[in-house]
C-alpha cells in the first residue's frame, strides 16, 4: 500500500520553488492557483527503498507586500522543503529565525533546505558562500535540474525513517 | 577575289572567338524570350518559386498574421456587436431550443413511466402520500424525478489535507489532490472570512454541490449533482453523523484500507 504523504514548499518570493516543483513532477493543476489562493498541490509517487510514497507538495507562494498567505497551509506537513535563493542574500538572511519558527508549528518535521540558482552564480562566490552557510543545504539549480531528484528523495527518505 | 577570299578566312581566324560568344548569347536570348513570352514558359519559371512561398506562408500563418487577424476579429466584433448578436441569434436559439426540446422529451418519457405504474404498489403509495400530505401527485412525480445524486464522498484529515477514504460513482482526476486543493480553499475561505470559529459549509459549481461537514480531526465532502432539496440534505447530514459516529469514533485509529469499503456500504 502507497504511503501518502504531505510535502511543504517554503521560501521567500522568487526563490524558485514553484521551478522546482517543475522539475520534479508533472504538472496537473495550473500555476494560476498559486496566485489566486496562494498554494498549488502536485503529487509525485516515489520508490524509496522499496516503499512507494506518494508525496502532495504543497507550493507555498512566498509573502509580497500585498498578499499575506494563510499561515494554516503548513499544518500537517511532514515534510518541509526550505528554499532560498543563491544570488539573493535578502532570501537567506533570516532563515535561522524563520527555520525557528518552523520548528514552533511542526515541531519534529524533517526539513531540507535547499539553495536554489546554483547556475547562475560564479565557482568562486558558490565557494565563499558554501563556507558562510550551514552544511546541510543542498545546493541545486531548477534550471539545470541539479540535485532536484536528489532533495525530493532525500527529504523522502527522511520522511519514512 | 582572292584578296577577298584571305580576308574573309583572316576574319573568321580572328573573330572565331567572339562569333561563337556571340551565337551562345543568341541562344540564350531565344531560350528567355521563350521563358518569359510564352504562358508555358513563364509558369515554368515561377511556379517553383510561388509554390515554395505559399506552402511558407500556409506553415506559419498562424505567427505571421495570427496577431494581427485576432486584432481586426477583435476590433470588428467590438465595433459591429449588434450585427455579430443578430447573426449569431438564431443559431444559438436554434441550439437551446434543440435542448430545451431534447431535455422536455427525456422528461415527457419520465412522467410516462411514472404513470404507468399509476395502478402500482408505488402509484397508490404516491397517491396516499400526497392525500395525506396535501401535495398533489404530479409534484411528487416531478420531484422523483429531479432527485439529487451523491456523485462522491471524501473523507479528508483536517490540516494536512490527506485522503483518508473516498467513494466515487465516477472516476474523477486523481482523488489526493483534489483533497489537496478543497483544504487549501477551505483554509482559504476560512482565513478570509471566518470570523472565529466558522467552517466552509458548501461549495456551489453549476450543477454541483459539495456539502462539507467538520469533525475534529476530519471533514467529510459530498459531492452532490442535481437540486438539493431541504429533505435530502437533513438525511445526508445525519447519514454522515451516523457514518462519522459509527464507522470513525468505534474504528479509532481511521483504518484507510476499510475506508472505501464502509463508504461504499454507506453512501451507494
Amino acid at each position: 500500500m502507497d504511503i501518502t504523504k504531505k510535502v511543504v514548499l517554503i521560501g521567500k518570493f522568487g526563490v524558485g520553488k514553484t521551478s522546482l516543483v517543475q522539475r520534479f513532477v508533472h504538472q496537473k493543476f495550473s500555476d494560476e492557483y498559486l496566485t489566486t489562493i496562494g498554494v498549488k498541490i502536485d503529487k509525485k509517487i516515489v520508490e524509496i527503498n522499496g516503499k512507494k510514497l506518494s508525496m502532495l507538495i504543497w507550493d507555498i507562494a512566498g509573502e509580497s507586500s500585498h498578499q499575506k498567505i494563510p499561515s494554516s497551509y503548513k499544518l500537517g506537513a511532514q515534510g518541509i522543503f526550505y528554499v532560498f535563493d543563491l544570488t539573493r542574500p535578502s532570501t537567506f538572511g533570516d532563515m535561522s529565525v524563520e527555520l525557528n519558527e518552523l520548528e514552533n508549528i511542526l515541531s519534529g518535521v524533517p526539513i531540507k533546505i535547499v539553495g536554489n540558482k546554483k547556475d547562475l552564480i560564479s565557482p568562486e562566490s558558490f565557494d565563499a558562500l558554501r563556507k558562510q552557510l550551514s552544511p546541510n543545504i543542498l545546493y541545486c539549480s531548477a534550471k539545470t535540474g541539479e540535485n532536484v531528484e536528489k532533495a525530493f528523495y532525500e527529504l523522502g527518505t527522511e520522511m519514512l525513517a | 577575289m582572292v584578296e577577298g577570299y584571305r580576308f574573309k578566312k583572316l576574319k573568321e581566324i580572328l573573330f572565331e572567338q567572339d562569333r561563337r560568344a556571340r551565337e551562345e548569347l543568341q541562344s540564350k536570348l531565344i531560350e528567355i524570350e521563350k521563358g518569359v513570352n510564352t504562358r508555358e514558359g513563364m509558369e515554368a519559371r515561377v511556379n517553383p518559386i510561388l509554390e515554395d512561398k505559399v506552402t511558407f506562408l500556409q506553415q506559419n500563418f498562424p505567427t505571421l498574421f495570427g496577431p494581427a487577424v485576432t486584432q481586426a476579429i477583435k476590433r470588428e466584433i467590438k465595433e459591429s456587436q449588434d450585427e455579430v448578436v443578430e447573426a449569431l441569434y438564431p443559431i444559438i436559439g436554434k441550439m437551446v431550443k434543440k435542448y430545451i426540446v431534447k431535455e422536455m422529451e427525456l422528461l415527457s418519457e419520465r412522467i410516462d413511466r411514472q404513470l404507468d405504474l399509476a395502478f402500482s404498489w408505488e402509484g397508490w403509495l404516491r397517491r396516499i402520500k400526497g392525500w395525506f400530505g396535501g401535495v398533489s401527485e404530479k409534484d411528487i412525480i416531478t420531484q422523483q424525478l429531479m432527485e439529487p445524486t451523491l456523485e462522491e464522498i471524501f473523507v479528508i484529515q483536517q490540516n494536512s489535507g490527506l485522503l483518508i477514504g473516498s467513494y466515487s460513482k465516477n472516476n474523477t482526476i486523481d482523488q489526493d489532490m483534489i483533497a489537496g486543493m478543497l483544504t487549501a480553499i477551505k483554509a482559504f475561505v476560512q482565513d478570509a472570512f471566518s470570523r472565529g470559529g466558522e467552517d466552509l459549509e458548501m461549495i456551489e459549481y453549476e450543477t454541483y454541490k459539495l456539502i462539507i461537514r467538520n469533525f475534529k480531526s476530519f471533514y467529510i465532502t459530498a459531492v452532490i449533482s442535481g437540486p438539493v432539496n431541504m429533505e435530502f440534505k437533513n438525511e445526508l447530514d445525519q447519514q454522515i453523523l451516523n457514518f462519522a459516529e459509527q464507522v470513525l469514533k468505534q474504528e479509532g485509529q481511521i483504518r484507510e484500507d476499510k475506508m472505501k469499503g464502509h463508504l461504499e456500504h454507506w453512501f451507494s
